[in-house]
């Protein structure tokens, strides 16, 4: 397919107005494959304005007389308007980024032709390897083991090629325990809690049917994983569904862990919402914080009632059980729900994010999410399709991802030291799962990314962000290492908008970032001095 | 709520009145009695329950209100009649109006290092904003309370008026508070004036003296054809206080003023609107549906209410629009809110420590807001209709602004919290009384210590470390409901489950990183100094790191 052949007009004049705070830019527009651009002249101080057409989400056009205004509402929740010279241009312009920002294709995607300056292809991929956790997991207890029972993605198709499970359980069993659940996601290792020697599993439900199957090799594995734990360890299942949902689920083929099945393990259930009623809570919440005509007394009621915020409570309380299960009663937790693929990867990483004080490193930060999302199989490339402009109908979109970064940014300012990143961090993150030019979220597993050639033909955000010219936007200039647990408070009035985000267009220029700056040049002068500091022996005078 | 069981103990050590609850069994989370330190002050109200028949537990005991919104409750065991002594002693002490008793603040005998009596000083404040001038002067005709008695001695007015016409202006405004300066623009020397409401009544009175002196302070500004005049209250407030012989100034009256109404309410719906407010907070926080509750309590859109009428008189200030004369009802509510709030948002001198002092002192202290009427020192009478919570809602305000601000004010959130709390506490005489002539005959200044002088000698714990001194920005908030936030420190720091930062940890961070930097910039000069007797000159000795990093890296 040629690009050439989607793009209807060359070129047009244009003015772009970016909101109330941004001075508005005029000059050429032009389409290309991957971006719009806006070229204002030699002389003008921004000389090109860009924008990556995959992040446009719902595009109108308007034409009176013979100009035309295209408002681009775009993913990172910006309204952008192009106030156009010429009723055909428009209606070009509009049909070109109408037809290119909707390609399907991930190799023809701009990630595949981004090639910028001081990184080099493929050379970071390796920056976050999950087999490097695994492989020192299974080194520290001698209960688990790296299993290459998925090398051709044929035990479980979203799972990466190697994963971690009891040392006491073979492959062959996996395989069997791997056909017991759905979409081959047997229980594996997330996480383990070296200060109470347990452990986080997930997986996704079990096909018990309206049979009430059971499968020997998946009681085993859990069996195994209590024994691998200290001696009369118990478990929690903590399931993401209603019991109702649960029990619903069997008529579907699907269900949950019997009692008597799983001896030692005990069942929870805190629903978690998900799929649709998410999506709409996040289009309600974009709508309630774009509409500027709203009359002011019925804000918070209105924020209430898009219940965005009880979705973000509730994450955190199910993550919170998850961890104080761990680190309070000794259990081993294994969450699921129903695919295992999205909120059960919000309690998992967010429980981690809790424990961890390695988790909650720039570092530590980037491995969490290579290994709880990306390699875990949560398919960005159909949740991230749209955010909350599209007109077109939700399919499988969901903000699963920008769920667990607001409960993220909650805990960060809640513990505003213990963060190594700062806000920037995930204000980028939201931007880049949901266009960017990286590969990092392309696709929606593993497999997908290996059939595409991701990680040698794109590169990684990672190396994009790990760049020294980065950091002062992305780190926490505040950070101190905290050893300990952060337990967020869940109470109504501790959790906030996340106005950084949801406001980040509308608010003024925020004046917090004249404070930050301060502490940044506080805390670099410090990095220096300390840097630059003479030891002894150096200073001794030369004789 | 949490329920702890123990034996009480009371002492009353000077000015507060100290709990002790001895456990008969320990809760894991204390490892001592708890002493719970009230401020008798703080009291509101002291009821009793139950009575000697009374059955079932916790049913027999002391309930105290206290003002900064939390109850205590006592159960305590019938046997004995502790409770009468109990009671007798604290509402003794804490309403000591009723029992012909000083107040706290006459026994204080606190020394500090400060004197803050002397912090406002009406004329050196004058002074800097520029004034005596050309258009206005200082005036002593209230020297003995008798132009207003509700004003302090010492007025700023226009020049052209004479006293007589002062005279004559007064008595046309509610409790003769007439118009005079609070503040005035450096450059456009446009001012804002505060009054109260003219004496119009039923029958639309006008009054030539009050209409010449309005137009007078237009004339201070030669550019201006329109005097802007802010009436703080909803317009039909306005019109139903004629009744009773108020008013607001008629466009046929005042040709050259237009009037805008800026829609805020009296001091009873405010108290209801924070009665709510405790509702949902205490005991227990309302979690159901939390921001419905807060929204149906309508406390943020009062704090919007005002804080867009201060934008706006902020704003034609600012713009040198005209000049602009604030008043409501009897002009020391509402109309100190906007006055101070306003001039906070234009003079940033007003936001340095004792700079938010001296604009605590002249606009509120000085001007008669009624602190003893709105907070009731020491008095029983706790459904006095004339409580409400103005000043709180001003440092709400204030308070607002500072978290979109968080580089603009010298002073921290503890600073905020501790002037609340001796806005009750009867420990200092700062809030005393309703006006300066009161306060004057009482001998405040001698008989009491001031809060100032607690907060002035102990500075550092006040300061923001992110404040960066800035001359001349004019700071507009957003005042909108997206923007404001209810004041969780404040108004829920009672609550259990909230967690009390204290210190604040980021500030704390800084302040480690400030000492960080300045301990290794030291050590760094040290090593110089060793190493290189040349560069030992005082003269030549750097003092910046940006100025000495080049010397250091020479070396190596």
């Amino acid at each position: 397919m040629e690009f050439s052949e989607l793009i209807r007009t060359g070129q047009a004049q244009a003015e772009l107005l970016r909101g109330p705070e941004m001075p508005p830019l005029r000059g050429t527009l032009c389409v290309t494959g991957h971006h719009l651009l806006l070229s204002p002249g030699p002389q003008a101080t921004p000389d090109l304005w860009l924008l990556l057409l995959r992040s446009v989400d719902s595009i109108e056009k308007r034409v009176a007389g013979d100009a035309g205004t295209i408002t681009l509402r775009c993913k990172d929740l910006r309204v952008l308007q192009l106030d156009i010279e010429g009723v055909e241009a428009t209606l070009d312009i509009a049909r070109s980024i109408e037809a290119l920002s909707s390609l399907e294709s991930v190799i023809t995607s701009f990630p595949f032709f981004y090639r910028p300056k001081g990184l080099r292809l493929g050379e970071s991929w390796h920056f976050h390897p999950p087999e490097r956790y695994y492989k020192r997991v299974a080194r520290e207890t001698r209960a688990w083991r790296l299993s290459e029972a998925n090398e051709d993605f044929s035990l479980c198709p979203s799972y990466p090629r190697a994963v971690i499970v009891p040392r006491a359980v073979d492959d062959d069993a996996l395989a069997r325990s791997a056909h017991f659940r759905q979409g081959g996601r047997f229980p594996v290792l997330s996480y383990y809690h070296a200060p109470s020697g347990t452990v986080l599993l997930r997986s996704s439900q079990p096909l018990t049917g309206p049979q009430k199957r059971r499968c020997a090799e998946d009681e085993e594995l859990l069996q195994a994983v209590l024994a691998g734990a200290r001696p009369g360890s118990r478990g929690f299942i903590v399931d993401t569904r209603s019991a109702q949902a649960a029990k619903q689920a069997r008529m579907t083929g699907g269900g949950t862990e019997a009692k008597s099945a799983y001896p030692g393990w005990k069942r929870l259930h805190r629903p978690l919402e998900r799929g649709r009623p998410l999506q709409e809570s996040f289009v309600h919440l974009v709508e309630a914080c774009g509409d500027l005509e709203q009359s002011m007394d019925r804000w918070l009621s209105r924020l209430d009632g898009c219940r965005w915020l009880s979705h973000v409570k509730e994450a955190l309380s199910t993550a919170c059980l998850a961890a104080q299960g761990m680190e309070w009663e000794g259990a081993c937790i294994l969450v699921h729900g129903a695919e295992g693929t999205d909120s059960t990867l919000l309690v998992t990483s967010l429980a981690q994010l809790i424990l961890d004080p390695l988790s909650r490193t720039m570092a530590g930060f980037q491995e969490l999410i290579e290994r709880e999302w990306i390699q875990a199989g949560h398919p960005f490339q159909l949740r991230c399709a749209h955010s909350a402009f599209s007109h077109t109908r939700p399919k499988h979109e969901a903000p699963i991802f920008l769920l667990f970064l607001d409960c993220v940014w909650q805990l960060g300012r809640q513990f505003p030291l213990s963060l190594e990143f700062g806000e920037g961090m995930l204000l980028a993150l939201f931007d880049h799962s949901y266009a960017s030019s990286f590969g990092t979220f392309l696709c929606n597993s593993e497999k997908e990314r290996c059939l595409c050639e991701v990680r040698t033909r794109t590169h990684s955000l990672w190396s994009g962000l790990n760049q020294p010219k980065e950091q002062r936007k992305l780190r926490n200039p505040l950070y101190a290492p905290n050893p300990l647990a952060i337990w967020p408070s869940v109470e109504p009035q501790s959790l906030q908008l996340w106005q950084g985000l949801f406001l980040r267009w509308t608010h003024p220029p925020e004046p917090s970032e004249v404070a930050w700056e301060k502490v940044w040049q506080i805390a670099t002068d410090q990095e220096k001095t300390e840097g630059s500091q003479p030891t002894d022996s150096a200073s001794e005078p030369q004789p | 709520m949490s329920l702890l069981r123990g034996l009480l103990g009371m002492e009353l050590i000077g000015i507060s009145v100290r709990l002790f609850l001895d456990f008969q069994e320990k809760p894991a989370s204390l490892d001592s009695a708890l002493i719970l330190d009230v401020p008798l002050g703080v009291i509101s109200r002291i009821e009793k329950m139950g009575g000697a028949t009374s059955r079932g537990e916790n049913s027999y005991g002391l309930d105290i209100t206290c003002k900064d919104m939390r109850n205590l409750r006592f159960a305590l065991k019938q046997e004995g009649h502790s409770r009468r002594d109990m009671f007798e002693i604290l509402t003794r002490y804490a309403f000591p109006l009723a029992h012909s008793l000083p107040i706290f603040a006459f026994l204080n005998e606190e020394k500090f290092d400060v004197d803050g009596w002397m912090v406002y000083n009406p004329v050196e404040e004058y002074r800097r904003q520029g004034l005596p001038n050309h258009h206005w002067r200082i005036t002593f005709i209230n020297k003995c309370y008798e132009l207003c008695d509700t004003y302090p001695a010492l007025l700023v007015v226009p020049y052209r008026a004479s006293d007589d016409d002062l005279r004559r202006v007064a008595t046309f405004r509610s409790r003769n508070r007439l118009p005079v300066l609070s503040w005035i623009h450096p450059e456009n020397k446009t001012v804002i004036v505060r009054c109260s409401q003219p004496l119009v009544g039923m029958s639309g009175k006008r009054n030539k003296d009050d209409e010449k002196y309005l137009d007078v302070i237009r004339e201070t500004n030669r550019q201006i054809n329109k005097l802007t005049i802010y009436d703080a209250r909803p317009n039909v407030n306005a019109v139903a206080n004629k009744a009773t012989g108020g008013g607001y100034e008629s466009d046929d009256a005042y040709h050259n003023a237009e009037l805008f109404f800026l829609d805020i309410h009296n001091i009873h719906v405010m108290r209801e609107s924070l009665k709510k407010v405790k509702d949902i907070v205490y005991p227990n926080v309302e979690e159901s549906h939390w921001l419905s509750s807060l929204e149906s309590t309508h406390w943020l859109e009062h704090i919007k209410l005002v804080l867009t009428g201060a934008i706006q008189v902020a704003d034609r200030v600012s713009s040198g629009k005209s000049s602009v004369v604030v008043h409501c009802s009897d002009g020391w509510d509402r109309t100190a809110q906007l006055t101070s709030l306003a001039m906070l948002m234009l003079d940033s001198y007003y936001r340095s420590i004792e700079g938010f002092e001296i604009l605590v002192q002249k606009e509120w202290i000085s001007f008669g807001h009624k602190f003893a009427s709105r907070i009731g020192h020491g008095d029983k009478n706790h459904a006095d209709a004339d409580r409400s919570p103005i000043f709180l809602q001003f440092i709400d305000c204030v308070w607002q602004m500072s978290k979109q601000f968080p580089t603009a004010f010298e002073f921290n959130e503890r600073f905020l919290i501790v002037i609340l709390d001796h806005l009750y506490s009867c420990r200092f005489g700062t809030f005393l009384y309703n006006c300066e002539s009161a306060r004057e005959k009482q001998k405040v200044t001698e008989r009491t210590v001031s809060l100032w002088s607690l907060i002035n000698s102990n500075k550092d714990k006040f300061k923001n470390p992110f404040y960066t001194k800035e001359i001349n920005r004019v700071l507009y908030p957003v005042a909108s409901m997206r923007h404001l936030e209810l004041w969780v420190n404040y108004y829920i720091r009672w609550n259990p489950r909230i967690k009390q930062q204290q210190p604040n940890p980021v500030e704390q961070r800084y302040m480690e990183l400030l000492a960080l930097r300045d301990e290794y910039i030291k050590r760094l000069e040290e090593l110089q100094l060793a190493n290189s007797p040349k560069l030992s000159d005082p003269s030549t000795s750097p003092s910046s790191p940006s100025q000495m990093m080049p010397h250091v890296q020479t070396h190596f």
